[in-house]
């Protein structure tokens, strides 16, 4: 009962940061903007290079893998298909989704329950100034805009790391490029585009979500930032599964 | 006669349950001091209409707050100066950036306009020097120097303060309180000031023209 309440609630903060955009000001949307662009220095570029690390790890890892094993059987043309399903489609969102829930998904969790904490919150609703304006809204557009960019670089990242461990196993780069281009459909790229705004607006909201729904006490804080990891999480992987079944 | 700018209409405060019934007139100093305890705190909540009462209605600038839509209730606070008790000045933000938001945001001043504003109002508060400092690295005098500059960025007409004097010196305290009145007119403060809190130093009391205490459940006018 409490998990569909909770639903519930999260439905309704939704809800709340939709309708709550035509209400912005001018002003407001230049305060907003300045707030969205710390937040994608923080989110985006400030993560380049774990995720181009997780990229070209796991990538290096599965394609050199593949490479071997498939070669044995005479398929290793499957490599193509293999780095666009596996790698850019499946493993490209999920791991850079992940990646962002644990450093930035919390970060903005705990950033947003101390607030409460401190008054802060309160404040801003005394000057004014709607806290989903200042804090959902900015943090919620910069998560999508970052992790939208963040799964581009890692997919980009993946295929060339995929080209170094397909070049140590023997595979020339024409052929490598000419396989994995083959296995490229434009489908695979909207899956991609659509996964990347849907694992955003998951990781942007629920911590924002979980932060303010905190009562200001200190010791509420940490459960919120882990409340917001654990909710992503699990959210992020219900969400890709779904994709698999309704998308291939 | 003139309209009071801020009223209490049998208003339940939490905590004792005392009911509250004032009127705070243009150009006066009004302070209701009293323990934790007798609910004193809800009151500036409920003058911003940042919580409604239970019961009664709380009336400013001639409007009932209660029946502010949320939106109406947001342009209606930008009306109004507050300094909250224990600042809560944004932490990630400059003593500067604190003082500006409000402009920026509640205002269509150009950078350049904000600016100037910022240099006039961090003089008057004494803050200048530390402007660039964040809430963390600065004292508490100047923390609160900061949110009453915060407070006053709109020039309002009315200003609401909660706990202004917790922890500073009396020098400080009366030199705040002047700042707040805004100077003299004919007819008393240039604003009128509603404030709350658990204590009012003694230097300043004298210059408040209604005082309250809230005690045993009860309102009282002691002065």
């Amino acid at each position: 009962m409490r998990r569909v309440a909770l639903v519930g609630a999260l439905a309704r903060f939704f809800f709340e940061a939709l309708t709550a955009i035509p209400g912005i000001t001018r002003a407001g949307r230049r305060v907003a903007s300045r707030v969205l662009l710390q937040q994608v220095w923080f989110t985006a570029l400030q993560a380049i290079v774990l995720v181009v690390l997780l990229a070209a790890i796991l990538s290096f890892l599965v394609i050199s893998q593949a490479t071997r094993e498939l070669g044995r059987l005479g398929a290793s043309e499957l490599i193509g298909r293999l780095m666009v399903v596996v790698i850019v489609r499946e493993l490209g969102p999920l791991v850079t989704a992940l990646a962002v829930a644990g450093r930035s998904g919390t970060a903005i969790a705990a950033e947003l329950a101390t607030n409460k904490v401190m008054g802060e919150v309160n404040a801003l609703r005394a000057m004014g100034i709607d806290p989903v304006h200042y804090h959902v809204l900015p943090r919620l557009g910069a998560v999508m805009l970052s992790l939208f960019g963040l799964i581009i670089l890692f997919d980009l990242v993946a295929i060339f790391a995929g080209l170094v461990a397909a070049g140590s196993a023997g595979m020339t780069s024409a052929r490598y490029f000419e396989i994995v281009l083959a296995s490229l459909t434009f489908r695979d790229v909207w899956i991609t585009a659509v996964k990347g705004l849907v694992f955003g607006l998951i990781v942007g909201l629920l911590p924002c979500f979980h932060g303010l729904r905190i009562r200001g006490v200190s010791t509420e804080v940490p459960i919120a930032s882990s409340q917001a990891a654990v909710g992503t999480i699990v959210t992020i992987f219900v969400c890709s599964g779904l994709f698999v079944v309704l998308l291939t | 006669m003139r309209e009071p700018l801020l009223e209490f209409r049998d208003v339940v405060l939490p905590g004792r349950g005392t009911q509250v019934s004032l009127a705070v007139l243009p150009h006066r100093a009004v302070s209701i001091v009293g323990a934790e305890a007798s609910g004193v705190d809800a009151m500036p909540d409920y003058a911003l209409a940042l919580r409604r009462p239970a019961t009664g209605q709380v009336v400013v600038y001639g409007e009932d707050v209660g029946s502010l839509s949320p939106r109406a209730a947001l342009a209606f606070r930008r009306r109004v100066g507050y300094l909250p008790a224990g600042d809560a000045l944004l932490q990630n933000l400059s003593l500067r950036d604190n003082v500006a938001l409000p402009l920026r945001y509640g205002s269509n001043m150009t950078d350049r306009e904000i600016q100037g504003r910022l240099q006039v109002i961090l003089a008057l508060l004494r803050i200048a020097d530390v402007a660039d400092a964040r809430p963390a690295e600065a004292n508490e005098e100047q923390r609160r120097r900061t949110a009453l500059c915060r407070a006053l960025v709109f020039d309002p007409q009315l200003l609401i303060l909660a706990d202004p004097f917790d922890g500073l010196t009396t020098r400080a305290a009366a030199e705040l309180y002047e700042i707040a009145r805004g100077g003299e007119t004919g007819e008393g403060a240039r604003r009128t000031v509603f404030m709350t809190g658990q204590f009012v130093p003694e230097r300043i009391e004298q210059r408040i023209e209604v005082r309250y205490r809230l005690a045993g459940g009860t309102l009282e006018q002691v002065h």
